[in-house]
């Protein structure tokens, strides 16, 4: 199966209101599935375009909505404080949703301008957590 | 006798038990926290009362708040679902020190058949069948605790004696790896439950979860409702159940019912309950018991037709059990699917405004749920949104309606393992029936679509 079959099966699928799409040939199984667009990507109308501000490199932004952690347990440092300088894939603080935490790491190297958020705040996808300066 | 019963939790199941409440004319307070401040059950109750921020410790396990709730409602009752506080024997102690009433087991059964060891030991003299091993926890001589193991056979398994629900446990294959294995688990059940105590049992290797749901009241009566079958889980959390459990003789789930009421009586049990075992080559051996309402009752009350919420409030009104094992009669078969708000194929959370709910309905179908379009499923708690529930006049039945009603279910908004039960429901080793509890891991491992 070769990259331009499997670009092919991709049209077919997002041209159709298939929801899954699964093709076997020679020992391959390519399966193909059409999501409800994660709460991540796709905010609800009232939160702000994240789109928008994924243009702004400036800033990191929540990936998902739950529950923001700024330190690992309560009583520790703070994973990072405004000032800092930050290495990419530096955790920057955990967002935690239905008993799953979920670390959220710098992209790139930085110095932190500002945290816009506190330790428990409930934050949307898409909503800034940090500048960077 | 109390009239005002205070439901202590959340979602789906706290509608569940208002709707017993009601068809028993009983007034209800919801106990809730500030996230679920405008979900609509909350506003359904007779009464609902704030209890705490959304964090778990501050609302539905603040055991004073909630018994502060129930002092100014003037509720008797405290009703705890499942989850949080449901199986914490100070809880129940201190409802009873208050002079009211907790909608379950007393403390002191609570406290014996939470500890596995104590729990072990307390079937064995029951009748009830274990797996094999010592119903004591380990020696401290290691030559005596080699000898223990040699007896049992390889592969055993290391379990804690506070532990449960799939923690706290590790395999051991040979003998080599048998020491070790004690330490460490010695240490995390030290940690993780504050009990040291560790035990060994003979190590299944493929084994079907398969469950005797009881019921009994306090005055000595006690019946079994029939079995159920989850042995779908992934990470040790069910994912669908059925009941009955097929393809098991049924006189011998009589025979294992018929000892797990014995157990009931025995010990002084009253209310409802659930007795775990693990079933592998024709044998049943006890694993632990749940000694509170379960996710999946629904099953056994669509092939029972017992209300098995208005029975466990029955039971703690200090009624005498209105029918006799002999009047039990189980019919068709009945399917759940547990309806999660993660992502089908990678399992992230996500939790959000669900702006689109279309319900499969008809015949032979329920759906258990406290969600609807507009409702915002918090991040705070666990991921079930709903429970959908189908019965049939056979297995084959039950598995065509499931089919289609998940092909009616529609939710917008956040991602759903709707997608995932579809796929599921057309898996050939799960139609056939009897799969063990590796079978649904397995299943994803290889891809899903074989």
């Amino acid at each position: 199966m070769n990259q331009e079959q499997i670009k092919t099966f991709i049209d077919a699928l997002a041209a159709s209101d298939l929801s899954e799409l699964v093709f076997n040939e020679d020992g391959w199984t390519l399966r193909l599935a059409k999501h409800a667009a994660p709460a991540a990507i796709a905010p609800d109308a009232a939160a702000p375009a994240p789109a928008l501000r994924a243009a702004s490199s400036a800033e990191c932004l929540a990936p998902l909505y739950g529950v923001v952690h700024l330190q690992g347990t309560p009583g520790d440092p703070p994973f990072v404080e405004a000032g800092q300088a930050v290495a990419a894939g530096q955790t920057l603080c955990v967002i935690e949703a239905m008993k799953v935490f979920n670390e959220v790491r710098a992209e790139r190297d930085g110095v932190l301008q500002s945290v816009l958020v506190a330790s428990g705040d409930e934050v949307e996808a898409g909503q800034p957590l940090f500048r960077f300066a | 006798m109390f009239d005002t019963v205070l439901i202590a939790n959340r979602g789906e199941i706290a509608l569940r038990i208002l709707r017993a409440c009601r068809g028993l004319g009983l007034r209800t307070v919801v106990a809730y926290s500030q996230a679920d401040r405008e979900a609509d059950y909350v506003a359904q109750a007779d009464e609902a009362l704030c209890i705490g921020p959304a964090a778990p410790g501050q609302s539905y396990l603040n055991q004073s708040a909630i018994l502060y709730a129930a002092e100014v409602s003037g509720a008797q009752a405290i009703h705890p679902g499942y989850g949080f506080l449901s199986e914490n024997a100070g809880f129940a102690e201190r409802i009873e020190e208050a002079g009211l009433v907790f909608v379950g087991p007393s403390a002191a059964c609570i406290r014996t058949l939470g500890d596995k060891v104590a729990a072990k030991r307390a079937m064995r003299r029951a009748g009830v069948p274990c797996v094999p091993g010592p119903d004591e926890g380990l020696p401290e001589d290691p030559a005596a605790i080699r000898a223990l193991a040699r007896e049992v056979g390889y592969p055993v398994i290391v379990k804690a004696a506070g532990g449960g629900g799939g923690r706290g446990m590790r395999v051991v294959h040979d003998e080599s790896g048998l020491l070790d294995a004690l330490a460490l688990t010695r240490e995390e059940a030290r940690r993780a439950f504050g009990n040291p105590e560790v035990y060994i049992e003979k190590f299944l290797v493929h084994p079907r979860h398969v469950e005797i749901q009881v019921l009994a009241d306090k005055h000595g009566h006690a019946v079994w409702l029939g079995s159920r079958d989850c042995s779908l889980q992934r990470r040790h959390q069910k994912v669908i159940e059925e009941a009955p459990a097929p393809g098991i003789d049924e006189a011998l789930i009589a025979e294992v019912g018929e000892r797990c009421a014995a157990a009931c009586r025995q010990l002084g049990y009253a209310g409802v309950g659930t007795f775990e075992f693990l079933y592998e080559k024709g044998a049943f051996y006890f694993i632990e018991m749940n000694t509170r309402l379960q996710v999946e009752h629904p099953v056994t009350e669509m092939t029972s037709g017992i209300d098995i919420v208005q029975q466990q409030l029955r039971m703690a009104r200090g009624e005498v059990l209105g029918f006799t094992q002999a009047e039990v009669r189980c019919h068709g078969h009945a399917i759940e699917c547990r309806i999660n708000a993660e992502d089908p194929d990678t399992f992230a959370p996500s939790p959000g405004r669900i702006t689109g709910w279309q319900m499969p309905g008809g015949f032979g179908v329920r759906v258990d749920s406290h969600a609807n379009a507009g409702y915002r499923v918090p991040p705070y708690y666990d991921s079930m949104i709903a429970k959908l529930i189908v019965q049939g006049t056979t297995r084959a039945d039950a598995l065509d309606r499931m089919r289609l009603a998940l092909s009616e279910m529609r939710v917008e908004g956040i991602a759903t393992n709707v997608p995932l039960h579809r796929r599921i429901l057309c898996d050939a080793g799960f139609d056939a029936g009897g799969v063990d509890i590796h079978h649904l891991e397995r299943w994803l491992a290889a891809g899903s679509t074989a």
